[in-house]
């Protein structure tokens, strides 16, 4: 669907019929679709200014709708059609926010791979200016809570508490999270690779070092796992980053 | 092709043969041997980095959809570090952490009360505010200018005779021309003035392949999955579409007879090597070339062993498949 304006025709308003009569006359052949018109009344013209308070949504102005990040994205041409920025910007314009939550499902699947971004010939800030919107849609409860933005909270939150993060308390804390049972040590409450109800291919992936006899790489891995490396001067910058956060308005676990 | 490119030539003054060097935290724990390797052969190379004391995680592409100013503070304070240690040039050997380290400076850059306000943060830390902004460079990008194929060639011992390599950059090794600050067709004006020349081409990236070439290797072209996604920040979050990227670009990488891919990011050679290893499980066919980092490959060409470049650490077993061709 890259012609998206055809999405905004309701498919009850099109009347098709085989042979049309009017007034007794037949006017079958190309004449024989009617799409009743349909009124919008309900364009939201504040929601386009709060997606442009975001710091990263102040190019969606720019946009002149060609179309080159839709044709480049990959999400949109491997994955579902419905994925579509271009649609996501000129609904966000038009503040046809209806129209817009029918796409929540797919509008956090971008990837992150800037390619609308980079082709874009008018220096709209595509990826970002959609996680403006997704942003901006958060904020009024208009989508609800999806998987990237679970990980990407998750992902903040170790930062946040170590000013660094570590690949295996990641791996183990999201699977945890997704309802696996990870089995961990008694002592220290830390996660155990190779044990527990974890995926098959995970448990498989982690024995991998065990079989290699890569032993330099098991301990140190496990030494990170035991003491979480972190930035030795985080305090006092952890205070500023909570903060900007309250700012924002963002909240802090 | 290839020939026509390799002639482009090197920016005046260079980025300089010692650099900050920003690991990220990833190579400090499960992708080491990316880190081993990359010191490895930049050493060979008479290159240097310097390490930069106490950073912190740049946020990668997760914490940017969290909070705008709070990723652009821990970028200022990895960038101001830097600066302490006399540095106007940043090395990230991760297209993540580079790709953060290059959108906090576009934003620094081209908006002065950002920059403002995040120095006075900055200085409410107890970080020295930015005087100057460091750029940021990826380590591919530095090891080709600053040392380049003539010098590789000059450097290897054991060339990597009859190895197929595919070489696998990535998204934001050269995207977006905003951050990654490359040539781009599509470009305006006004922002030219920001892209460098040492920047690779921004559509068919060729830095990696000119290395390798160099070292011996014959390089396979998998255009256009050698700059397609692999899932990035979705790897773990959106496990379907990952799946599919890395499926679309290991199995085109086999069908064009590669023996090996080449990758220069953490977190794309863990999502291949992880998906790898699962679409094996599922059965799926042609999905079965191992990768390796860039960096190994060279340091095995410079006539390291094994162990140096620390091979036992990547999890789709590259071994096997050096040892048919007599590399290892």
């Amino acid at each position: 669907m890259a012609i998206h304006e055809k999405s905004l025709i309701d498919p009850e308003r099109v009347l098709r019929k085989d042979k049309l009569l009017i007034d007794g006359i037949d006017i079958s052949g190309d004449w024989n679709l009617i799409i009743l018109p349909r009124v919008v009344q309900d364009y939201d013209l504040k929601f386009l200014k709060e997606v442009m308070e975001e710091p990263e949504g102040k190019t969606i102005l720019q946009c002149y709708q060609c179309s080159y990040c839709t044709a480049s994205c990959p999400v949109h041409n491997y994955w579902d059609e419905r994925y579509n920025p271009r649609h996501f910007i000129h609904l966000a314009r038009l503040g046809l926010l209806d129209e817009l939550q029918k796409y929540t499902d797919v509008m956090w699947r971008c990837v992150s791979c800037h390619k609308c971004t980079h082709r874009c010939p008018k220096g709209v800030l595509v990826e970002e200016v959609v996680k403006a919107i997704l942003k901006a849609m958060s904020k009024r409860g208009l989508i609800e809570e999806y998987p990237s933005k679970k990980f990407d909270k998750f992902f903040f939150d170790a930062v946040y508490q170590y000013g660094r993060i570590e690949d295996g308390e990641l791996l183990f804390g999201w699977i945890e999270k997704q309802g696996y049972r990870v089995t961990k040590d008694p002592l220290l409450k830390k996660p155990i690779p190779f044990m527990g109800n974890i995926p098959q291919w995970l448990k498989e992936l982690a024995l991998k070092p065990l079989k290699n006899m890569n032993i330099g790489f098991l301990l140190l891995n496990a030494k990170h796992m035991l003491f979480h490396p972190k930035t030795k001067e985080w305090n006092r910058f952890k205070q500023v980053l909570r903060k900007v956060l309250e700012e924002e308005g963002t909240s802090v676990s | 092709m290839m020939q026509e490119l390799r002639v482009r030539k090197p920016p005046l003054g260079g980025i300089g043969k010692r650099v900050a060097y920003y690991p990220g935290c990833s190579l400090e724990g499960a992708s080491r041997a990316y880190d081993v390797s990359a010191r490895l052969v930049t050493k060979e190379l008479g290159l240097e980095l310097d390490y930069i004391e106490d950073y912190n995680c740049c946020g990668a592409m997760e914490t940017k959809n969290v909070t705008f100013w709070g990723t652009i503070l821990l970028n200022a304070r990895n960038m101001s570090l830097a600066r302490k240690q006399g540095h106007s040039a940043i090395i990230a050997p991760c297209n993540g952490c580079s790709f953060s380290l290059q959108r906090a400076e576009y934003f620094l850059e081209t908006d002065k009360e950002i920059l403002e306000k995040v120095n006075r943060l900055l200085e409410e830390a107890g970080v020295d505010p930015l005087r100057e902004i460091p750029h940021t460079y990826h380590l591919l990008e530095w090891i080709y200018h600053e040392a380049g194929p003539e010098r590789v060639k000059e450097r290897t011992k054991k060339p990597l005779k009859g190895l197929r390599i595919a070489s696998y950059y990535g998204c934001l090794y050269t995207r977006p021309h905003f951050y990654a600050r490359t040539y781009a067709h599509g470009a305006e004006q006004e922002s030219r003035n920001r892209m460098r020349e040492t920047a690779d081409d921004d559509e068919r990236p060729y830095y990696m392949e000119a290395l390798l070439e160099a070292a011996g290797a014959e390089s396979v072209e998998i255009e256009p999955m050698h700059t397609q996604c692999c899932g990035g920040p979705h790897s773990l979050s959106d496990e379907q579409v990952s799946e599919k990227f890395v499926q679309m670009i290991l199995q085109t990488a086999k069908e064009k007879g590669a023996d090996i891919i080449a990758t220069e990011c953490p977190l794309c050679h863990a999502s291949l090597e992880m998906y790898r290893h699962r679409l094996l499980m599922k059965g799926v066919s042609n999905a079965d070339t191992p990768a390796a980092y860039f960096t190994q490959l060279l340091g095995l060409a410079f006539g390291y062993s094994v162990s140096d470049v620390k091979l036992k650490d990547n999890l789709s077993d590259p071994l096997p498949t050096l040892k048919r061709l007599g590399i290892v």
